[in-house]
């Protein structure tokens, strides 16, 4: 059984997930394009503080709410978080990414698994799905454990940005496996908090972000799509 | 709230006053608890304030009309000077039908450093069909060490509008001072019906490293936000809003953005001026004016600043 969470978990969390997540890099490519992120240490001080204090963090709490409900069969709390994570969404760009990556992750869902898809509520995917919230909802599906599964999150999520600024610095692939290495610490310390956070505490410092998202929407010249 | 699972997001019921106004309440909670209800109803042409009760240190202004009787302006007072650790207050705003109010404060609020315990400013607004909140408060000065935690629940019926904005500065920047340590948080949410339309969950924990990051405040103390809420925005008008920042950013020190939201759209200012981002936010506000509500915009008097 931990054999088969723990394969389930690398397939769920591998840049191999046919989501499209890479075709986005969060505001890293206007950060790169007006020189705030240049290099491998400016880069690991962006996905620090954005670990630490940011979206990402937010997502991945939202995404334990949504592995929780949909583990006791609660689709109404599955629906709520969901609407509750697009209207905190910092940016439209951002809100875009988030319930196309869903989206492609609850049809991937719907493909494999037909007889566990057929419960899901159709509002999930009119409405928008978030990828945090059909992350967690798979998780739970597939007995990954809860805090494994907050690892995979964020992991996956650091791979991607990782191999985003990868292309646009640009850096060389050790580097970015070095980054990906001494960011360990921080992936488990933060996996901690996450599952830890009350809903009142749900929050983020996000004037960074915002801005570089915003700024982004009106770039002229773009390899990514946030 | 429809769904019970997720009540807790929401820190407060809607049309509930959850602060206890008992002074004897008990030794954590000393401070003031000041409150303000206010409800505004449209009689005829006009927008009446038809009820107001204030409890110190919350007071307001005699409503005044500067752009005819459509529009009910008025001011708060906050009588005590600033808010210290351990203050709870409490504001409930109420818009009938078809009523139309802006409100705003007659002086920059300040939040001292803390005593050790949490100032806590809660605001719930119902506004409802076809009325519209102005909420234009000026800035918000935080203190060094200071603990603050904003709640504002916005409640829209169909047809309602809200705009308003929010001014921080980090630290009295003035003398020197950043906000590197304490903590902060303004949490705005609006909803629609059981739906939540926008939830924006700012937080700041005061530290050196994220002032001066670019993920947190880049080295600058002010920050802003202006938003619209409840109709559809074209991208048109968004990218009005960013032209009106570029006609003014020969001179600018502040970064900007905008962005649409799923029922309006949101305008972010970084930068060391509040008279800058109140300049741009003002631009703003008169484009959703003359846009949305066929007005334009009228500076309230109170605010004593040049029109741009």
């Amino acid at each position: 059984m931990i054999e088969q969470s723990l394969l389930r978990l690398l397939q769920l969390a591998s840049p191999a997930l046919p989501v499209g997540a890479y075709s986005y890099s969060e505001g890293l490519e206007f950060l790169v394009h007006n020189g705030r992120v240049f290099d491998r240490g400016s880069l690991q001080h962006w996905l620090v503080q954005e670990l630490c204090y940011g979206a990402v963090r937010l997502e991945a709490a939202v995404m334990v709410r949504s592995y929780r409900a949909r583990g006791q069969g609660n689709w109404e709390a599955v629906c709520a978080w969901n609407r509750w994570l697009s209207a905190a969404r910092e940016t439209e760009e951002l809100r875009s990414q988030s319930w196309q990556m869903g989206r492609s992750l609850l049809r991937l869902l719907v493909d494999l698994q037909p007889e566990t898809a057929g419960g899901l509520p159709a509002r999930l995917q009119e409405e928008g799905c978030n990828f945090a919230i059909a992350f967690g909802m798979v998780a739970a599906d597939w007995q990954i454990n809860l805090r494994e599964a907050v690892l995979g999150y964020l992991h996956s999520w650091s791979t991607n940005l990782i191999n985003a600024g990868i292309k646009l610095i640009p850096l060389g692939q050790t580097a970015g496996q070095q980054l990906l290495l001494e960011l360990n610490p921080v992936l488990e310390q933060m996996t901690q908090e996450v599952l830890n956070i009350q809903d009142e505490d749900l929050g983020t410092c996000g004037w960074g972000l915002a801005l570089a998202s915003m700024a982004h929407e009106t770039q002229y010249s773009r390899l990514f799509r946030s | 709230m429809v769904i019970p699972e997720i009540s807790n997001v929401q820190i407060n019921v809607l049309g509930s006053v959850q602060v206890n106004n008992s002074p004897s309440d008990s030794n954590q909670s000393r401070g003031w608890h000041g409150s303000l209800q206010l409800v505004f109803a449209r009689q005829r042409e006009a927008t009446q304030l038809i009820h107001d009760y204030g409890k110190a240190p919350l007071k307001v202004q005699r409503p005044f009309y500067p752009e005819g009787s459509e529009v009910c302006h008025s001011a708060i007072l906050h009588t005590a000077g600033g808010i210290v650790g351990g203050d709870r207050l409490s504001l409930n705003l109420e818009l009938q039908p078809d009523a139309h109010a802006l409100a705003t404060t007659v002086a920059a609020a300040k939040v001292y450093r803390s005593n050790g315990l949490e100032a806590r400013q809660i605001i719930q607004v119902n506004v409802a069909r076809g009325a519209c909140l102005e909420w234009l408060p000026l800035e918000t000065i935080v203190f060094n060490q200071a603990t603050y935690r904003q709640e504002m629940q916005i409640e829209l019926a169909p047809g309602a509008s809200w705009l308003g904005w929010e001014m921080t500065r980090f630290g009295r920047s003035a003398r020197g001072e950043r906000f590197v340590a304490g903590n902060w948080r303004s949490h705005t949410e609006i909803w629609q019906q059981g739906r939540p339309l926008w939830c924006d969950r700012q937080w700041f924990p005061g530290s050196e490293k994220l002032f001066d990051s670019p993920h947190g405040l880049a080295g600058c103390p002010v920050v802003g936000s202006f938003a619209f809420v409840g109709q559809p925005v074209e991208p048109d008008l968004v990218e009005k809003a960013r032209a009106l920042w570029d006609s003014h950013s020969e001179t600018a020190t502040g970064e900007v953005g905008a962005t649409r939201l799923m029922s309006g759209f949101l305008c972010r200012y970084r930068g060391s001026s509040t008279m800058e981002a109140r300049q741009w936010f003002i631009a703003i506000w008169h484009l959703v004016r003359t846009h949305y509500l066929h007005r334009p915009a009228c500076i309230p008097r109170v605010w004593q600043v040049p029109r741009c």
